[in-house]
């Protein structure tokens, strides 16, 4: 098991985000979390990062606890995230960015070729790379933000809604990059109101609804479940 | 004439001290979210340590002018640990504990110089450059902005060209962002208050041989610091050095025609105008650089 998360409670500030969830994800995994706006899939991903402390609950990587770890401390264990709304740093260069993603690692030589690889995902990137993030569109934003998390080297990489408002030929081209990324053997948990892109991509899903998981099983099946189809697939 | 080309040179160089006040102030509050109302004393410290070690224990003025900067950076330093650590998140409460200090320090120099007539420092660089015969400018003045400017572009080179400066101006921008990318806020913030501190210092060491040193000198560096920094755009490095050297020429200027209250009241005018009519200061974004 690479990362499980075992009766997760969240609050912000008294008011429950999580009400106890549990979810696996196994090495080299493409695991996907859906579910309607609020149902909790951010919360999910901000407290594996560490940037929400669970109320209750254990959160293990690597036979390690995450749960008490600040965001730092995990991203070095090699748990990256991609943000909600891209965040990318919009007065640094593409370039800069980049290399922040990198901000742990000493090696510039692995730090060197991860670059190259990164470009090879996004071209668009190498083009941009002495421009300022700001001056990207949504869709090359997204592709920074989803390099810069490469650029740590990543065991698991967490990605909160890669696709929101973006052009349908973008979030193909994002798509394929995923696929491509997990087949080299990083796992991938994707958050996504897309419920259709996610099952289609994923090997396995949870559907969480108001902070907890109501359904979970393998993609393939979920997308054939009545309560998904008419709930979340628009079927 | 003379009075004109004699400002133009004072403008310059006090453009150079109100950068130096003001950079360390926007920062730490562009890295910790913190409005350090101490700032000024920091400076005040810088000052009179250079009076103690240069003129009464006779130490030379450019080791007691490393002593000052070290010391102040060190004062920082125990501020983010102590002060603005626990208050992370509390922006009021950071402020009211940087309040505190700023009495702490003022009653410490009172402590340290006694009361009296305000202290003065000989110019370790005395002499005077003259230019055209009428232009003057004192030895020790071009030191100071000789060394404030060296400082500044040190600055502005660590803030673009390497990665721990990027990581600074990564916090500033977004700092969950930022801690998604492995950078340490709590090191990074150590590391701001650090180089303000350390500028702080530097600024009051370079002043000691040309002001007056007194427990409340650092009234008028807040005062300038805040005026230059909303002007520039709060949160803009650039803004703030660009904001500083044009209200250097205001100050100059007015100063010298009419006086130096009336020079303060027009920046606090024109500061209170920049936050009516274009809040985010004529470099108008979101922090950095
Ligand atoms: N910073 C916050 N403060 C208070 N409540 C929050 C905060 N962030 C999220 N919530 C609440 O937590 C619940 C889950 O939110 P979120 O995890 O963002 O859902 P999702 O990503 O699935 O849309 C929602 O009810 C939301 O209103
Ligand atoms: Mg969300």
């Amino acid at each position: 098991m690479l990362l499980s998360l075992q009766d997760v409670h969240v609050h912000y500030n008294k008011i429950a985000a999580l009400q106890g969830i549990s979810i696996e994800v196994e090495e080299g995994d493409f695991v996907t979390l859906i579910g309607s706006n609020g149902a909790g899939k951010s919360t999910t991903l901000r407290t594996i990062s560490g940037l929400e402390r669970p109320s209750a609950g254990e959160i293990r990587f690597k036979n390690q606890s995450l749960t008490r770890l600040p965001p730092d401390r995990i991203l070095k264990l090699g748990v990256a995230q991609v943000p909600e709304g891209r965040r990318v740093f919009k007065d640094l260069t593409v370039l800069e960015n980049l290399h922040l993603g990198a901000f742990t690692r000493g090696d510039q030589a692995a730090i060197k070729s991860d670059l190259e690889s990164v470009f090879g995902h996004f071209p668009r990137l190498l083009e941009r790379s002495q421009q300022l993030a700001q001056t990207l569109s949504g869709g090359e934003q997204q592709m920074l933000s989803i390099g810069r998390a490469l650029m740590s080297d990543p065991i698991l990489l967490l990605l909160d809604e890669p696709s929101l408002g973006l052009a349908p030929i973008v979030v193909e081209e994002i798509a394929k990059i995923l696929l491509e990324i997990n087949k080299r053997g990083v796992a991938i948990v994707l958050v996504e109101q897309n419920a259709e892109l996610a099952l289609d991509l994923a090997k396995r899903g949870y559907v969480l609804e108001t902070g907890n998981v109501a359904l979970q099983g393998e993609a393939s099946s979920l997308a054939r479940n009545e309560h998904v189809k008419t709930a979340y697939l628009g079927i | 004439m003379e009075l004109f080309f004699q400002s133009v040179i004072n403008s310059f160089i006090q453009g150079g001290f109100f950068a130096l006040w003001a950079v360390g102030l926007v920062l730490v509050f562009g890295v910790m979210g913190v409005v350090n109302f101490a700032h000024g004393e920091l400076v005040m410290v810088g000052a009179y340590t250079v009076w103690v070690l240069h003129s009464q224990y006779g130490i030379g003025y450019i080791p007691a002018l490393c002593i000052a900067v070290l010391l102040v950076m060190f004062i920082g330093l125990l501020m983010e640990r102590f002060l603005f650590r626990p208050k992370q998140g509390d922006p009021l409460g950071g402020l009211i504990n940087s309040i505190g200090v700023l009495f702490i320090l003022q009653v410490a120099a009172l402590v340290v110089g006694g009361t009296g007539p305000a202290k003065q420092v000989a110019p370790p660089f005395p002499g005077t450059l003259i230019i055209q015969e009428f232009l003057r400018i004192p030895n020790q003045r071009l030191f100071s902005i000789a060394v404030a400017v060296a400082a500044l572009l040190l600055l502005w080179f660590f803030l673009t060209k390497t990665k721990l400066g990027w990581s600074l101006r990564a916090v500033a921008l977004d700092r969950e962002a930022a801690a998604l990318q492995g950078i340490n806020i709590n090191r990074t913030s150590m590391i701001a208050i650090g180089v303000s501190g350390a500028l702080a210092g530097l600024a009051g060491a370079l002043m000691a041989p040309i002001s007056n040193i007194y427990p409340t000198m650092g009234h008028n560096v807040i005062i300038t610091a805040f005026i230059v920094t909303i002007v520039g755009g709060i949160g803009s490095l650039s803004g703030a050095v660009l904001a500083a050297v044009l209200y250097a020429f205001l100050h100059t200027f007015v100063t010298a025609y009419f006086s130096g209250t009336i020079a303060t009241m027009c920046g606090l005018l024109i500061m209170v105008l920049v936050l009516i009519v274009k809040p985010t200061g004529i470099m108008g974004q979101k922090v950095s650089e």
